[in-house]
């Protein structure tokens, strides 16, 4: 797991990473800002259950594969 | 729209502010810069900004931007920017109306001195205002430099 918030462990990263994709394209394909990518995968923000779901479409995972709690 | 225009528009509506804000806040306090603004009718600048800066930006929310930019404009983690300091501009407002409540000369009380501390408070929440307008469009500048 990377970068994580209080509340939430993620990996995101890792699995973004994994596939190819710069923040930038996958704040695209989840309609959101690059911004909100980077806070999400530095542990600074726990997106909603939507973008969670949309991240989890993208990287042709599980939202259980994206996080878990610590 | 981009993350720079949205900065730019909420910078100078902000930072204008700010100046204004100031400017009254030290003349109610009776902490003059010792110079004074010779035609008071620019005081009207802030509001007009306000007015055609929040115009401009639901305008090209509906017709002059495309649905990814305002996915990435108005996203949910600009929503919580935008709460937080929402909630940090209550706490300031609380901490400054205190302060100037605590400053009164109560014991001469009078309907002037009542005046003034209603336009010292007014003062306070509109320089407030003004800081929380920069301080969010510091996160659009940021975002535009990396984005």
């Amino acid at each position: 797991m990377g970068k994580s918030h209080e509340k939430l462990l993620n990996n995101l990263e890792g699995l973004r990473k994994g596939a190819g994709l710069t923040q930038q394209e996958l704040s695209e394909s989840a309609e959101v800002s690059r911004k909100s990518i980077n806070a999400i995968e530095n542990g600074v923000y726990v997106p909603s259950t939507v973008l969670a779901l949309k991240i989890a479409r993208t990287l042709n995972c599980s939202v259980e594969g994206l996080f878990r709690l610590p | 729209m981009t993350f720079f225009k949205r900065f730019l528009v909420l910078f100078i509506s902000g930072a204008i502010q700010v100046f204004f804000a100031t400017y009254l806040l030290l003349e109610l306090l009776g902490l003059s810069l010792g110079w004074h603004l010779a035609y008071h009718n620019i005081m009207f600048v802030p509001g007009i900004l306000i007015f055609l800066g929040s115009g401009y930006l639901t305008v090209s929310y509906y017709f002059f931007s495309d649905e990814k930019a305002n996915n990435s404009l108005y996203d949910e983690f600009t929503a919580v920017r935008y709460y937080k300091l929402g909630a940090a501009g209550y706490a300031i407002n609380g901490i400054g109306i205190f302060i100037l409540y605590s400053i009164q000369d109560w014991s001469n009380w009078n309907f002037e001195l009542a005046n003034n501390m209603i336009y010292q408070i007014a003062a306070f929440a509109w320089l407030v205002f003004g800081v929380l307008m920069v301080w969010f469009s510091m996160g659009d500048y940021k975002e535009s430099k990396s984005g």
